[in-house]
């Protein structure tokens, strides 16, 4: 393409049917003859049911079924995902007479309407036998493994390098802090919402999934179904954040409630239910122990994590793969262990170890600036890694350090002054200026991209990927224009479809990266296919009428670095086929650093933060409009993260008490005002030939750590437990 | 909790069309709209008021449909996203100002965003870009594109 073509319309494509409420989420429907069910749930923290009365339930006009336990050959075991299957956690409700958590569902109505299924829920009368149970991690009864006996898996032994322990004791400066970060839910606007009905044998699925294939092979082999008969459309998601990652377990019971009543039956979880449904960002405890040189040079790291999970499935820990390769640190030792509770099983949520890890480490950075006298933007440039530390392979990019040094200016970091408190504001507000970086794996799955061009001069992209507001349907868009000089409204993208080519979880920030090269690479072969070669922009329905095709259809798949063909066997059969961030040659992460302002204000002692700069090194910017809006969405959270988030349980009662958006308050218009963003926009061209990395995560990744510090720089208080409260700063 | 078999009749206009239903008086409007119209445009976020997904206007006004009975709104006129119109047919200007600074990424809250914008500016509550996020403070976006909203809502407001 040359210079004087009109700019591309770099907005959001799929903006239209989203301001027009056109975009059809997972319940935008219904279908005749639809029911509707809903769920009863556990009111004790752990125990069993001795009896269960649905008498009253029952007897509520319009109710089709109260169903309080399925058949073991109705509900076969679908597997947690982390253990080789498709689902939230290994148990499945209504499936015997356990209560395994408060909030579990132990019954479920099926009703013509909704009131008749909400009225006759509630009239559910069961009787339990309760047992003991612990909520915290620091509970009696909560119990402590050793990640790395627990999982033997290669990936999760922990990161030893050289003798840490040593280093540190040798090391002049020495600073030792705990990092407690809460538990926390992802609660996504769009509730975890499915409409399911069947056609002869085929199952037909709508939900609200970032993985289409796991719901499909996972109703398959709960239902003892040939993958084949189920198909799963999940076009527009109202938001993911890993809550919604794998198969969640209302999908079975409403599919086999569907075939008995031979109608479709929708299911929307009720807010306070999604909060027990579905997975949460665990509890952890951060031990951290930094030695340094009194010039600020790291000896040694030691990041020991004691992070929560269920009773009944591991859900594996991985702070220590970034806090292990922010900086160039010759020691290193981590230390995962895994503490079981009794509540479901928690799970990923945005950035869902890095940003718990990086308050640790990023705080305890903080402090050593602060010891040392050493600025905290020098303290980081002064070590800054050449190569990857723990494996010593080259890093495929990575450009933290201009994006400290263009945040710094962009910020205005050198009219910080340093000392505590020095900095006050004309209202009488505290003023804090507070600097983290973070980083985030650079994972990889395959892909397989179909397009089809038509002579009307439409592409059709169908893509293994979902839509849940990163923006991936413009990154595919704006490629295949950019290539074939085709305006990006005649491109038309299809994800969360398992209609048309496989579709693997899209999470862990491996979307965009994943797909665009499948889709560069099957816009290689259609310009193979119709013999064009000229880099510049293709006249499709000449080059159609050409070839005598009105209608061309081709299709190609990528591999991450170093994944073997059989790989796609894997993406075929539902399965996870994750790579990185350590590849043979390299060792792939994204980057970020954020300078925030925070203000504390003189009587309320409110924290408010009002500018926010952010610099991220997420290789090169394929959406640079929908990218913009992912790091400012990641600065949002952190700011929820550090100020708000926390879901919050007691120990007489079991469970999640905050179970609202009015108790589990996440950040509002009022609480964000400036947020500005800039991308380092360099190719990273040894992870794909599209030269992307990640950048969902990465922007939330450091941001509570820069708040923590802001504070500090505001107060002279170190923050040691997130959420802060106003009590830390009284 | 009643567990009667008893409805009762709703007589309205939504996007400018006659409705008539019989009901059950615990129906939402938000399910109303949603279940028996329809229109899914509306979005249900929480069912309790909290996030402001489903606001629609009554009568001109922002209200959170889930939590207003049906039956309330007998005589009056109901708008919801798909009834939101420019002067020429075609986008209402605030739906444009979303589109141009991208004051959305998943969209589910957008409707109620887009409701709740055009009653904040037909308010007047436009004054400040502070007073904008006041008022539109019903309305949460997990994706935190509160800049972009304020944005979107600065430029129509300062347009009209």
């Amino acid at each position: 393409m040359t210079v004087t073509d009109p700019p591309i319309d770099t907005r959001r494509v799929d903006a239209y049917e989203k301001v027009t409420g056109q975009a059809r989420y997972g319940a935008d429907r219904v279908p005749d003859g639809l029911a509707y069910a809903t769920f009863a749930t556990a009111r004790i923290g752990k125990g069993r049911i001795t009896r269960i009365d649905t008498s009253a339930a029952e007897a509520v006009p319009g109710v089709q079924l109260v169903i309080t336990r399925f058949e073991p050959d109705e509900l076969h075991d679908v597997g947690f995902i982390m253990a080789g299957g498709y689902a939230i956690q290994s148990l499945q409700p209504l499936r015997d007479d356990r209560v395994a958590y408060r909030g579990q569902p132990i019954a479920m109505v099926v009703a013509d309407n909704l009131v008749a299924a909400t009225e006759a829920a509630l009239l559910i009368e069961p009787e339990y036998e309760p047992e003991p149970f612990a909520v915290k991690i620091d509970a009696e009864g909560a119990n402590t493994l050793v990640q790395e006996q627990a999982i033997p898996l290669p990936f999760l032994a922990d990161i030893k390098l050289g003798d840490a322990d040593a280093a540190f004791k040798a090391s002049p400066v020495r600073i030792t802090g705990t990092y407690e970060h809460a538990a926390q839910h992802a609660v996504p606007m769009e509730p975890n919402a499915s409409v399911v009905r069947w056609e002869g044998d085929k199952l037909i699925v709508n939900d609200s999934t970032q993985n289409a294939n796991a719901v499909r092979f996972g109703l398959a082999t709960q239902l003892g179904l040939d993958p084949a008969d189920v198909e799963v459309t999940s076009p527009y998601i109202g938001g993911g954040f890993g809550q919604k990652n794998s198969m969640h377990l209302h999908l079975g019971p409403i599919a086999v409630a569907s075939r008995r009543l031979k109608r479709p039956v929708k299911m929307v979880l009720p807010r306070p239910q999604t909060f027990h449904t579905g997975s949460f960002r665990p509890n952890t405890v951060h031990t951290v122990r930094l030695g340094a040189d009194e010039n600020g040079t790291l000896r040694s790291i030691i990041h020991e994590i004691d992070a929560q999970t269920s009773r009944h499935d591991l859900f594996p820990n991985l702070s220590t793969e970034v806090s292990s390769r922010l900086y160039a640190v010759p020691a290193f030792r981590g230390r995962h262990r895994l503490v079981q509770t009794d509540v479901q099983t928690p799970g990923y949520m945005r950035a869902p170890h890095e940003s718990p890890a990086m308050f640790a480490i990023e705080s305890a950075m903080d402090e050593l600036a602060h010891l040392t006298g050493i600025d905290p933007v020098e303290l980081r440039l002064a070590n800054d890694a050449a190569v990857d530390p723990v494996t010593g392979l080259p890093f495929s990019s990575r450009h933290l350090a201009e994006c400290l040094r263009r945040g710094a200016a962009t910020f205005g970091w050198e009219k910080r002054n340093p000392v505590p408190g020095s900095m006050v504001a004309e209202d009488g507000s505290i003023i804090g200026w507070g600097v983290a970086a973070g980083c985030y794996p650079g994972n990889i799955v395959p892909a397989i991209a179909r397009l089809t061009a038509t002579e009307d001069g439409t592409i059709t992209v169908a893509v293994g990927g979902h839509e849940m507001g990163q923006g991936i349907r413009s990154a595919v868009a704006l490629l295949v224009s950019r290539d074939l000089g085709v305006p990006v409204n005649r491109v038309i993208v299809q994800v969360g479809d398992t209609t048309t080519v496989p579709q693997h979880l899209t999470a862990g920030s491996w979307g965009t990266a994943a797909a665009l090269p499948a889709v560069q690479a099957a816009v290689d072969e259609l310009r193979k296919a119709l013999d064009v070669t000229d880099p510049d922009e293709v006249d499709l329905p000449a080059a159609l009428h050409a070839k005598g095709k009105p209608v061309l259809t081709v299709e190609a798949s990528t591999l991450g670095p170093g994944q073997a063909p059989p790989i796609l066997d894997r993406l075929r059969s539902g399965g996870l086929a994750i790579g990185g961030p350590v590849y043979p040659e390299f060792v792939t992460f994204s980057w970020i650093a954020h300078f925030v302002e925070v203000r504390i204000e003189p009587t309320t002692r409110r924290i408010r933060v009002p500018r926010v700069v952010s610099v991220a090194d997420c290789g090169r910017v394929a959406s640079p409009v929908t990218a913009a809006s992912q790091v400012r969405g990641g600065v949002v959270w952190g700011i929820g993260a550090a100020l708000r988030e926390e879901s919050d349980v007691d120990d007489r009662f079991g469970g999640f008490l905050n179970t609202t958006l009015e108790e589990y308050p996440v950040p509002v218009n009022a609480d964000i005002h400036q947020i500005e963003v800039d991308f380092i926009d360099e190719p990273d061209l040894l992870l794909n030939p599209v030269g992307v990395k990640g950048v969902g995560e990465v922007s939330m990744v450091g941001v509570a750590a820069a708040i923590a510090n802001a504070v500090f720089h505001a107060t002279g208080r170190r923050m040691h437990r997130l959420p802060i409260r106003l009590e830390d700063v009284l | 909790m009643s567990t009667k078999d008893s409805t009762v009749g709703l007589a309205c206009t939504v996007n400018g069309q006659a409705v008539q239903l019989e009901l059950d008086p615990r129906e939402s409007l938000l399910d109303v709209l949603r279940e028996r119209l329809a229109l899914t445009g509306t979005k249900k976020g929480c069912d309790q008021g909290h996030c402001g997904a489903c606001t629609v206007h009554v009568d001109g006004r922002r209200v959170v449909s889930c939590l207003t009975p049906a039956i309330q709104v007998t005589g009056q006129d109901v708008t919801t996203i798909e009834g939101v119109v420019g002067q020429d047919g075609g986008l209402h200007p605030l739906q444009q100002a979303f589109i141009d600074n991208d004051a959305l990424q998943c969209g589910y809250c957008t409707p109620g965003q887009i409701m709740s914008g055009i009653a904040c500016i037909a308010e007047g509550h436009t004054g400040t870009d502070d007073e904008i996020r006041e008022y539109l403070s019903g309305n949460i976006c997990r994706c935190g594109a509160y800049v972009g909203i304020v944005a979107a809502v600065r430029q129509t407001a300062d347009g009209a």
